[in-house]
């Protein structure tokens, strides 16, 4: 059996394993865990910052998988790109929810200084081919990391503020003046 | 004609509308393929920040907890739904209809996952007018069988009544009768004889949070056998 996952794998993209998942084949569905498993624990984590968190957000991620495969629509991006979108999205409605994320004093400073390190080191280790780079390379420094505070580690708007001493409207500002440069760039 | 959405895209993408806001926005995505297609290629754009990622290592535990958690004679009927948005919308309602009472009749038709209620929600004049299959993860799939119409600046908002104490509780709202799963709300496991209902609200929804609408259809539950 191991070796029948692995054989998928191998060979067949991500969008025609959703297509057989649809079809209620299970090895296709195995198939896409082995594969995508890892990035998106690693993104759920950049975000929930505790593996076991990231772990529930994975796996809520692929029982949905499961069920609403048949929904994937390639008109609408890549199959990778459904996957993150659903990690996101659980994962940031975990952090909005709130309750369950409280640190102890302990782990705190560690956990946010954490954050910070991951929104850098996202947009730094982007290749340099990579258009996103060098569109978020243009915009100045504080509307840069509003934007990766907010989108790669999903700090609030009132956790942005803080990080970098500004009242919360300015955060807000630069937040959306940032993504809207960064798309007109992008174009 | 989205002009004015256009320039919400971004904060859309960072979660940064919420409310009559968010609401307003998702339901133009919806009506809206063009601005569907610029928000998805904003957000795989912004996705290759996430692709910086080093890969977790998997516990071992993890796809065990996922496969135990998989429905095993799910899906039997994702082939005939697919196709069925692209199908005539009276072909569509009779198929889905059928699909229906094939399940409640415990034939093999089974769905992605049990429902734990299906209600059937009938207009005043006792015509079906649309199924609901509340599930367990509170997200709701409905079915219109009936192709209300829905006048600009109005959409169709769907309710349930949990409790009397809780009262009525909004599950979503669509533009356009169609096929669609909604998120839901989170609530007590749906029991049968729960009442669901459909109201036609101003757009973004109900401004109060309670329907205010005149009702379209509405039905009690029922548990599948």
């Amino acid at each position: 059996m191991e070796h029948t996952v692995s054989d998928i794998r191998q060979t067949i993209s991500p969008e025609t394993l959703l297509a057989r998942i649809a079809k209620a084949e299970r090895a296709a569905l195995a198939a896409l865990f082995e594969s995508e498993a890892g990035r998106l624990l690693a993104i759920a984590r950049r975000i929930v910052r505790r593996n076991d968190l990231a772990e529930e957000v994975v796996q809520e991620t692929f029982v949905a998988v499961w069920q609403r495969a048949g929904q994937f629509d390639p008109a609408r991006g890549s199959a990778r790109g459904w996957l993150t979108t659903m990690v996101r999205n659980r994962a940031l409605n975990l952090l909005r929810d709130g309750g369950r994320l409280e640190f102890h004093d302990a782990t705190t400073l560690e956990a946010l200084s954490g954050r910070e390190q991951d929104a850098v080191s996202a947009f730094q280790t982007l290749s340099d081919s990579e258009g996103l780079k060098q569109c978020l390379g243009q915009l100045d420094e504080p509307k840069r990391r509003a934007v990766l505070l907010t989108y790669v580690v999903g700090m609030s708007n009132g956790e942005v503020a803080e990080r970098l001493a500004v009242p919360l409207g300015t955060a807000k500002s630069w937040i959306r003046r940032g993504i809207a440069a960064l798309q007109e760039c992008l174009r | 004609m989205s002009a004015g959405f256009d320039d919400q895209i971004g904060d859309y993408v960072l979660r940064m509308l919420d409310g009559a806001e968010l609401a307003a926005f998702e339901a133009e995505v919806a009506r809206d393929p063009a601005l569907a297609g610029r928000v998805a290629t904003l957000r795989g754009r912004m996705q290759a920040l996430d692709d910086t990622v080093v890969p977790a290592p998997v516990p071992s535990g993890l796809w065990r907890r996922i496969e135990a958690q998989l429905t095993p004679t799910a899906h039997a009927s994702a082939a005939n739904r697919t196709p069925l948005r692209q199908q005539s919308w009276l072909l569509a309602a009779s198929v889905v209809l059928a699909a229906g009472i094939g399940f409640v009749a415990g034939q093999q038709f089974s769905k992605p996952a049990q429902p734990v209620v299906i209600a059937v929600l009938v207009s005043e004049n006792a015509m079906p007018g649309a199924i609901i299959e509340a599930f367990a993860n509170n997200s709701v799939h409905i079915v219109p069988l009936e192709a209300f119409e829905v006048p600009a600046g109005k959409v169709l908002e769907v309710w349930t009544k949990p409790s009397e104490e809780i009262g009525p509780v909004s599950l979503g709202r669509f533009a356009r009768p169609a096929e669609i799963v909604l998120d839901g709300a989170t609530l007590p496991l749906p029991r049968a004889g729960q009442l669901y209902e459909i109201t036609l609200e101003d757009a973004p929804g109900s401004p109060t949070g309670k329907p205010t609408g005149p009702i379209l259809v509405k039905g009690l539950a029922r548990s599948p056998i």
